[in-house]
Parts: structure tokens; sequence; C-alpha cells
């Protein structure tokens, strides 16, 4: 079942390359992600068998990513529709690298290899690169050369922080993380603290973690919006799982307390860096952006909490997932009706697309983490659990830094959506498609906000117990 | 053959010392050719009492891959002369030797301090590599033009490879393939986008000439 998902969408990648009509390149695309939707959703039911020796896994965690990234590409999917019914520009490597994208996704999630790990992260990286630069110009690609140039670096080191694990596992001589956690008492703490080291300056440089986030304004403001709603909210979280992975071997082995220090740290940083850059900032993506390494941020100092702040990390994970879909989409339906996205040139959005102007609000609100919205409430546990460790002194950095984001994003939305057009643009109708993935993102996540079904608060227990080790 | 093992080692780390002392992109895009071809042969020396298939094959892929395909991927990219020189690095040569040199010292120091488990065939390969890592790092901090970037990239990459040639059957062989499969489509797409940003600058510089002609 496993192979299905994976193959699935890396040969439709590669059908896609033949000379076929535009139109049936986003049908297949969407018949796809519902397909992938499917297949997920049966996961919930019943869990996949494992594959290759072992070498393909479900467990929770992974079905909390795969969930996500399913849901993303549906809407991204639906989203695309509307999107190129209004696009000249031509979609062949566009889509394949799309398809390609979520086969290798798939791959991260399931993989209990950290050498295939590696491999799945760094092709992430790698099929996402000619996405950013869709239109070709000479920002965008500046920002590709960035984002590649960064990315493979870090992915590097990460390799590098794989070898050191192997060296550390020289005695259990294998990477598989059963065989990791069995015999995690024989593996070498030298070895193993350097490699965390590498890990976590690794795969934190492809989340965007500061002080590596540089990267993330440029690629985020210049990419569509539909793929960044894919790399901030599915491929930036991939290398979370990564961290996560960690995570569980790190408390077999009595380094948790080495691991979540220098996790609390880049998350602190995190936080600190994005709320001394957002106030200058006037182009909407790029103050989302920065927002996105917030929630980095977010998601590392729950996990280096761990108890309850874990749990808060992995529900923050989805409804991070779903802020990120109702902000870039929004914004990517925004440049497309105005050709921009800076507040200076944007204006007025409420009067002339009521809806999108609507939507926009949404999206503040769900970024910055205010009630009703999920964020709310995930963020409200991480901030609980450094309550419950006395950490008060993180307590009030964070809420300083989450009230200057909201100041921040909060001043360039409420530019964009009042103020006087500059000059008449012809208002063109609101698209049944763009706005139907919006609003069922919106939904999803107030619905979420506001009551925890209880097969969701029972995945989430699962993966928790399945990181502390307690299984 | 621990002499063998010993002697590509320094020979990898001083390519890489050459290729940073260096300024035409051409010449070292070749040195970086030698480079990958004496890591190519590394395993051979490794195991010269037993060659497996498994050396034979990973330093097949290697040659293929890192030796053939990809020098001439970066020659394609950079076929317009106007790219073939690196201008105005931000640390010039002469300093970047000496900063080199204080690198690989520094490597040395390190690696005392971190014992391989087992027995390792030699005990320069933990140095050489953390210094061919740091030197690639450093060639792509201090250049400005693109393709120097990459090949600092994938010196770096080459000083990791010398540290899991060490290795041996812990990662399986279909695994180490795709690594070496990644990084070789990671330059394939890097020189894509090298040659994009060439042909927006001409098409830029193209542009902008013809305006300054008519204000005249």
């Amino acid at each position: 079942m496993l192979t299905i998902l994976i193959l699935m969408p890396f040969l439709c990648g590669l059908g896609v390359l033949l000379p076929l009509s535009k139109v049936f390149r986003l049908k297949l695309f969407l018949a796809v992600s519902l397909a992938h939707s499917l297949i997920t959703v049966s996961f919930w039911r019943q869990m996949p068998i494992q594959e290759y020796h072992g070498f393909l896994v479900l467990d929770p965690l992974g079905l909390i990513l795969l969930s996500i990234i399913s849901f993303l590409f549906l809407s991204v999917s639906i989203f695309m529709v509307g999107y190129f019914q209004h696009e000249p520009r031509r979609n062949r490597v566009f889509m394949a690298c799309l398809f390609f994208l979520l086969s290798t996704m798939t791959i991260v999630t399931v993989s209990y290899h950290f050498g295939l790990l590696w491999v799945a992260i760094e092709a992430t990286t790698l099929f996402s690169a000619p996405l950013i630069s869709f239109h070709r110009n000479q920002q965008s690609l500046q920002a590709t050369w960035r984002y590649l140039l960064v990315c493979s670096v870090g992915i590097a080191l990460a390799l590098l922080g794989t070898f050191f694990l192997a060296i550390a596992a020289h005695d259990v001589h294998s990477l598989l993380l059963p065989v990791l956690l069995k015999g995690a008492a024989s593996l070498s703490v030298n070895w193993m603290k350097l490699s965390i080291i590498f890990f976590i300056v690794g795969y934190g440089c492809k989340m965007g973690l500061a002080p590596t986030h540089s990267w993330k304004p440029e690629a985020y403001g210049q990419a569509t919006g539909m793929v960044v709603v894919l790399m901030a909210g599915a491929l930036t979280q991939c290398s979370f799982l990564a961290l996560l992975r960690v995570a569980q071997i790190c408390n077999k082995t009595g380094l948790t307390g080495f691991y979540s220090s220098i996790l609390i740290v880049s998350g602190v940083l995190s936080l600190i860096v994005p709320a001394m850059f957002i106030l200058g900032e006037r182009n909407i993506k790029r103050a989302f952006a920065y927002s996105s390494v917030e929630h980095m941020g977010l998601l590392v100092l729950g996990l280096g909490l761990g108890a309850v702040g874990l749990f808060g990390a992995l529900f923050h994970m989805i409804n991070n997932a779903l802020a990120k879909v109702i902000m870039f989409l929004t914004a990517g339906s925004v440049a497309q009706k105005y050709g921009s996205t800076s507040a200076d040139q944007v204006r007025g959005v409420i009067h002339l697309y009521p809806l999108t102007g609507v939507f926009l609000i949404a999206a503040l609100l769900a970024g910055t983490g205010m009630f009703p919205f999920g964020t709310f409430h995930s963020e409200l546990l991480i901030l609980n659990a450094m309550i419950i460790s006395k950490q008060y002194l993180l307590v009030a950095i964070s809420v300083v830094c989450l009230a200057i984001m909201f100041i921040g994003i909060g001043k360039i939305v409420l530019d964009i959506i009042h103020g006087q057009p500059k000059e008449p643009v012809l208002p063109k109708n609101e698209n049944l498609f763009m706005n139907a993935a919006i609003a069922a993102a919106v939904v999803l996540l107030i619905t979420i906000g506001l009551w925890m079904p209880s097969p969701l608060e029972k995945l989430l227990h699962d993966a928790v117990a399945l990181v502390e080790g307690a299984t | 053959m621990t002499s063998w093992v010993d002697a590509s080692c320094i020979i990898i780390v001083f390519l890489s010392l050459i290729i940073l002392s260096n300024y035409r992109v051409v010449a070292m895009i070749r040195v970086f050719a030698i480079q990958s071809l004496v890591l190519g042969l590394l395993p051979f020396f490794m195991h010269a009492s037993c060659i497996s298939s498994r050396d034979v094959l990973i330093s097949l892929i290697t040659l293929i891959l890192k030796v053939a395909l990809v020098p001439s991927i970066l020659f394609w990219a950079i076929r317009h002369v106007s790219m073939r020189a690196e201008i105005k690095p931000i640390i010039g040569f002469g300093s970047s030797i000496v900063f080199g040199a204080l690198i690989i010292a520094g490597a040395f120091w390190i690696s005392l301090s971190l014992k391989l488990p087992g027995k390792p065939v030699s005990d320069l390969i933990l140095p050489c590599s953390l210094s061919t890592v740091l030197l690639g790092f450093m060639i792509m901090v201090t250049r400005t033009r693109a393709v120097t970037q990459v090949l600092g990239y994938l010196i770096m990459e080459n000083g990791i490879f010398l540290f899991a040639v060490s290795l041996f059957d812990v990662m399986p062989v279909l695994i180490e393939m795709g690594i070496l499969l990644d990084i070789f489509v990671a330059v394939f797409i890097m020189a894509i986008v090298v040659n994009h940003i060439n042909e927006e600058f001409e098409k830029s510089a193209e542009s902008i000439i013809p305006k300054i002609g008519e204000t005249f």
C-alpha cells in the first residue's frame, strides 16, 4: 500500500512530462491528490503493514505528517484549477515537480532508515527549487539560487550528521530506527552528541530556523502562493519529522537534556529574529514568511520542552499547516488580482473583493494565533509547558515576540484591506475553486480550535508516547 | 595499502587547496574532476585484499557521476566566455591560502579528540575529510560567482564522501546510490538555474543598453 502511495504520484509526474494539454495535467493532479487523500484516510482506520524489510513503516508520527501533506496537496490542487484559468504560462515542468514533490514527501513520512530519510528530504529540496522560479525573472531566480544553496549546504551537514550517527551506532551496525532504539545503550555518547549538533544545524536550516532562515523571505516572497503553501506547510515540517526521529533516539540514550537545551535556544532565536524584522516589512508574502519562521521556532520550543509542549508542538504542526493554507493561498489570490503583494500597491481589497478581504482577516487571526483558530489552542499549550517547567523568562520573551508579530502582520493586512484602491483596478470575478479551497481550511481550523475529535486526540497521544519512548 | 590510502587523503586536501587558490573556473572544474577520481579509486585501496562487488559498484558510480557527468554539466553551464574568471572574491587569493592552512590545522586539532570506533584503515581519513568539508565551505562563502559556489558545494560533498568510504556496510548500497544520485540531480538543477540566471541577466543587459542609446 505504501509503495502504491509513493509510486502513483511519481509515475504521473513522469507522465505529465509528455506533451499533454494544460487542463488534463490539472485534472490528473486533482485526481491523484484525491486518491492520495482517500488512501491516507483509510490509514486512520487501519495502519498499513511495513514494507521492504522495515525500511518503510507508517507510525503515528508519520501519519500526522502524511495527513497534513495529503490535505495540503488536495487544497492546492483545487485552488490551482481556478488559478490557471487566468495564468497564461505553461505548466509542464511545474506540474511534474509537484507530482515528484508529493512522492518524495510521502517517502519522508514513512522512511524508518536515517539514510533513506536524508535521501528523501534532499529530494524534496531539489524538486521544490524549480517551483520557486515559476515566474521566471531576476528576483525569483536569485531567490531560487539562495534557497538551493542554503538548503543544500544545510542538508549536506545533515548528511554528515547521519554518518556520525552511523559511527555512534558502530556496534549495532544499522541505521534502522527500531534497531537503533533497541541498541540505544551501546551508542557512543560523544559521536551521538556531534551528530545531534549536525542534525539540528542541517535539518534546522531546511526548516528555516533562525539564523539560517535567510532563504525564507526571499523564496516565499517570489514563489506563487500555492507553492509556498506546500513549502511552509509540508516541506519544512518534513525536516521537523527528522528532528522528532532524532528526539526518539535521544530519549533512549539519556541525551534529552543536551538535545532540548539546543532546541530551546534555537527556538527562542527563531522567535526573536522575525519579531525584529517584521515591523519594517511592506510585502505581505514576506511578512507571512517571517511568521513562518516564528511558527517553526514554536514547534522546536515545544519539542525541547517535552510532555505538554510536545503534545502542543504536534498539534501545532497540523494547525500551522492549515493556517499556512489560509495565509498563502489568500496572498496568492491577491497577487493574481493585483499583480503585486506589496502594501504600497495593493489597497482596498475589501471594497473590490469582499470575500478575499474576509479571508485576509482570517489569515491574520490564524497566522498570529488568535481565538477561535486552532493555532491559538496549540500556542497556548506550548506556553503552558513553559509555565509548568517554570521558565518564566521564556514565557515573557515568547509573549512579547508573539505580540510584536501580531502588530507587524496586523498593520500590513489592515493596510491592504482598507484604504482607497490606487487606480481603478477592473474587478475580476471571484473564483469559486480558489475560494472553496481557502474556505475549507478556515472552517477546519476553527473546528479543531473549538473541539478536538477523539481520533485526533488519540493519534496525538500515541505520537507523544512514541517520541518519549513509553511504548 | 595503508600508505596508498594516506597518500590519497593528502592529495584530496591539496587539490581542495589548489581550487581555493585558483581564479580560472575551467581549471577549477578540472581539478575537481581529478579530486573525484582519487576519491573514486579509494575503495580499491582500502579493501585491496578483498575487493567486493559493492566496492566496484560504488567506485564505478562515483567515477561516472563525479568525474564525467558533473564536470561536463558545469562546462555546459559556463559555455559563455563572460563567466570564466572569478571576479573579486570576498577574501583575496593570497589570504585564502593562509586561512585554508589555518582551517586544515584546526581540522587536525579537532580530530585529535575524536576517536573512530573499531580499527580504522588510516588515521588521516577523519582530519582530511573534515578539512575538505571546511575548505569547500570556505570556497562557497568567499566566492561570488554562482558556478564557483557550486564547486564549493561539490568539494564539501567530496569531503563527506571521503568520510563515508570508511564506513562500509552500515549504509545499504541502494541508499548510498540514492545519496550519489541526489547530489548529481542537485548539481544538474543548480546548473540549470545558473544558466537561467545568465540568460536573464544578459536579456536585461540588452534591454538597458538601447534605452541609454535612445536618450543620447
